[in-house]
């Protein structure tokens, strides 16, 4: 497992730093830390040769990964890159795609000055763009332990059942328990709203656990030598909340959030209207959410999906 | 650190291969091994960079009045040799850039010749000069802001606006500060940006040519003007105050073309495309620049009254007054030509400044805060800021100071580009001598062109700043008895020293010769 991080030399690179060790540290994962320069041009009134630029900048760069790979613990093993190109979101989808990565790894804009999460222009054009799973780190993340709880949030539309088997391979190759949420804006009286939303994703679950099911304890084993595990009790460890609020992000305030948790969401609610990509609902979780959130590409599953019916989760549960 | 964790050297899909090897002693006394790109650019794309590194239509307006008024109907002659010391200084620089690549160009390549002090000298006579054609290039991009705002609404007083003083010292603060910021972001002009402006430049400079020979042609012209071969000697201008005058006006409507010339990495042949890029541009340019002082000339004439090119009205910008009685309604596309190439220029200038800055931070000639780079923006931070913030200053000084602040700074910046690329041409003599006579490219390229072009710009920049004492010197303005033009150049350049003496105090490791070593 290799999981590749988009680091600068802020706060920002190192939200993704943290993050990127919370999840290597519970999948035994190794981070490639890739750091994009600029390409320099030749440009101006007087001389100002791009050689000369460069040298500085790779030697700046350098330094900086130096910086970054300090910020590793020495359980988590870790390589440093440069890669120079205009665009950064290209760049790192390239790596991740050259390194064969299983996830991409980024911190938020500091720039939100209420919200937790600011949607940077290089973010967005990954979760536009990327083939892997992209991890955002909240502002501030400083958590550097293995996750605690993993949390899938579920749409009402086509593709959840994807995404909810992505979420079971990762809870339980990590063995925590995954907690399903399903988030309502609502007025008044929410009651039906909310037992259909539970009993939804209670059948998704279902089927997630059916389609994935026989693979898990195999994968447990594999982890976890001498503890067999069984669907009972990966079962045991899943549970349904339904929040809701007057808003989106009244939901997201009012579940509780665990400090080592991340929240899944699926991107085809994203990619749908690219152009209203803040309006919708993911965009509006993402501005409450105080904990990490990875977003899955919906061709992600189908991709890995059709290799084999054990393959419960596509890479993630690959060993 | 764990030994897991090893640096990877950047393996990626051919971009870049920096280099970083070399000891701490190695990256602090030579200069690291260049970055190599596997080719990109052909040879219609080094032209492009090269041609709109001139900016020919920001040039032309900001330096054919001034030249005019130096030189009178010998422009074009002045022109063709203003060419020549340019062209051997260029041929030092592509030597200095292949032996050393740095971003501290003349800085770090006089410091390696002839010690910190001059070469500290070099690198403040570069950013100096950058500087004031930062201010410039605001002025002009504003001055042709307020003239196209006119023209769109048919209200000629909008563009008297930038003669209101401080609204105009707003807007062209407004100007620098969002070009530096742009330049901070690390956002640059994308090729195609650049083709177009370039394409547009030619376009408009060509319409405004035909318009104004076919005005002389109909009878229409203010003061049609015949041709003569005389226009073509340089021999027949007045005197060597004003020959000189007009040659270090000349240097700086050639400055970036050298561009070209040291392009050899990112080109697709290394060997052929900067030679010939450069010949194309300079070819190019120079029919761009006979042509355009040929029209002005003949349409308008020499005559100090009306349109006339030698009344001292109109040196400051002469497209903003030539355009609309030549071109007509089309004057708009002359304002737009003008607008954005200067806007783009702006931009992409204020990458020299900041460069060398950065570079003189990292060699500790300066403080440290100008070697810092942007961690998010990946661009020199700090030097970024602080050439704007002197830009600005130098053009509230000015502009406040002198009755044609355009004018002024135009000459004032001749004089710099003199002094740094004289000091950067004999630091290639110097630099080379052991080699000098090892043959006869290296006679020629590495001694005898740059000794030459050396000597030749010194020799104008001590002429210009002796002659431009005189009150009357420029627009005549003038302090206390002495030209403006002489206080803002001389005063640029005793201010450098100054600040080398403080530095020289406050970190003396570069100037006892520890950081950057001399010689080889």
């Amino acid at each position: 497992m290799r999981y590749v991080v988009g680091y600068s030399a802020n706060a920002r690179g190192h939200d993704a730093v943290n993050l990127a060790v919370s999840l290597a540290l519970g999948r035994g994962a190794s981070l490639d830390l890739v750091l994009v320069v600029p390409e320099v041009q030749q440009s101006g009134h007087a001389l100002a040769p791009k050689a000369g630029f460069e040298n500085l900048l790779n030697e700046q760069a350098q330094e900086w990964l130096d910086q970054a790979l300090a910020l590793v613990p020495s359980s988590v093993p870790a390589q440093a890159h440069i890669r120079s190109h205009d665009s950064d979101a290209h760049a790192l989808i390239e790596a991740a795609e050259e390194l064969g990565a299983d996830m991409l790894i980024i911190g938020a804009t500091s720039t939100g000055l209420f919200k937790r999460f600011t949607i940077g222009s290089v973010a967005s054009a990954l979760l536009h763009a990327s083939t892997v799973p992209v991890a955002l780190a909240p502002h501030g993340y400083h958590r550097q332990e293995a996750l605690t709880r993993i949390s899938c949030g579920l749409g009402t539309r086509a593709g959840a059942e994807k995404l909810l088997e992505f979420a079971l391979g990762m809870a339980a190759n990590r063995d925590v328990p995954l907690r399903v949420v399903s988030l309502l804006a609502l007025d008044g009286d929410a009651a039906d709203s909310a037992d259909a939303a539970r009993e939804y994703a209670a059948k998704c679950l279902a089927d997630a656990l059916a389609a994935g099911g026989p693979a898990d304890p195999g994968e447990a084993k594999a982890e976890v030598p001498g503890e067999a595990k069984t669907e009972a009790q990966v079962e045991a460890k899943t549970e349904i909340v339904v929040a809701h609020g007057r808003s989106i992000e009244e939901a997201v305030d009012r579940l509780d959030w665990e400090d080592g948790e991340v929240l899944l969401i699926g991107s085809s609610r994203l990619a749908k209207g690219r152009s209203i990509f803040l309006g919708s609902t993911a965009g509006r979780i993402l501005r409450a959410l105080p904990v990490p959130m990875i977003v899955v590409p919906s061709d992600y599953e189908l991709k890995h999906l059709n290799h084999s019916a054990s393959s419960d989760t596509p890479r993630e549960a690959q060993q | 650190m764990s030994a897991d964790h090893a640096m990877s050297k950047p393996s990626q899909t051919g971009q870049q291969t920096g280099q970083h090897t070399g000891s701490q002693t190695e990256q602090q006394h030579g200069l690291s091994e260049k970055g190599l790109k596997a080719g990109s650019v052909g040879l219609i794309g080094a032209v492009v960079i090269g041609i709109s590194c001139i900016a020919p239509a920001y040039t032309l307006t900001a330096a054919l009045g001034p030249t005019v008024a130096e030189v009178g109907v010998q422009l074009p002659a002045i022109f063709l040799v203003g060419f020549v010391p340019m062209l051997l200084v260029a041929f030092g620089y592509r030597e200095l850039n292949n032996a050393m690549p740095d971003a501290g160009t003349s800085f770090t390549w006089a410091s390696r010749a002839f010690g910190p002090w001059i070469g500290w000298m070099g690198g403040w006579g570069l950013i100096a000069a950058t500087i004031i054609v930062l201010s410039n290039l605001a002025a002009v991009a504003v001055d042709f802001f307020y003239l196209m705002l006119a023209q769109i609404f048919g209200n000629p007083e909008l563009a008297d606006l930038t003669t209101n003083l401080p609204l105009n010292i707003a807007t062209t603060l407004v100007f620098i500060a969002l070009a530096c910021w742009i330049s901070y972001r690390g956002m640059e002009t994308t090729k195609t940006v650049q083709y177009v402006l370039v394409g547009f430049q030619l376009l408009v400079l060509a319409w405004f040519s035909i318009s104004a020979f076919s005005h002389v042609a109909n009878g229409t012209a203010f003061d049609a003007t015949a041709i003569s071969p005389d226009w073509f000697n340089p021999f027949a201008v007045g005197s060597f105050s004003a020959f000189a005058a007009g040659v270090s006006l000349s240097i700086f409507i050639y400055w970036g073309w050298d561009v070209t010339l040291t392009m050899n990495e990112e080109t697709k042949n290394p060997e052929k495309t900067p030679g010939r890029a450069a010949t194309i541009t300079v070819l190019v340019i120079v029919i761009i620049y006979m042509t355009v002082a040929l029209a002005t000339l003949s349409y308008a004439g020499v005559g100090d009254t009306g349109l006339g090119a030698g009344n001292p009205e109109n040196q400051g910008s002469i497209f903003a007054v030539l355009a609309g009685p030549v071109m007509g309604p089309f004057a708009i596309l002359m304002s737009l030509a003008i607008l954005s190439s200067s806007a783009a220029s702006l931009q992409s200038t204020f990458v020299s400044p900041a460069r060398t800055l950065l570079s003189m931070g990292h060699y500790r000639a300066l403080p440290q805060k100008f070697g810092r780079i942007s961690p998010t923006y990946k661009s020199p931070s700090y030097a970024t800021i602080a050439s704007a913030v002197a830009a600005a200053a130098f053009y509230v000084i000015t502009r406040t100071t002198s009755e044609n602040a355009l004018w002024d700074t135009i000459t004032a910046l001749g004089m710099m580009i003199c002094f740094y690329y004289g000091i950067t041409a004999l630091a290639c003599v110097w630099f080379f001598r052991a080699e000098a006579f090892s043959g006869v490219r290296a006679f020629f390229f590495k001694f005898l062109a740059p000794l030459l072009g050396g000597v030749i710009l010194l020799v104008m920049f001590v002429k210009t700043a002796y002659d431009s004492m005189d009150p009357a010197y420029g627009s005549g303005s003038s302090i206390g008895g002495v030209g403006l033009v002489f206080i803002l150049g001389m005063g640029v350049i005793l201010l450098g020293v100054v600040l080398m003496l403080v530095m020289a105090k406050l970190r003396p490791e570069f100037f006892r010769g520890q950081v950057l070593t001399r010689g080889h």
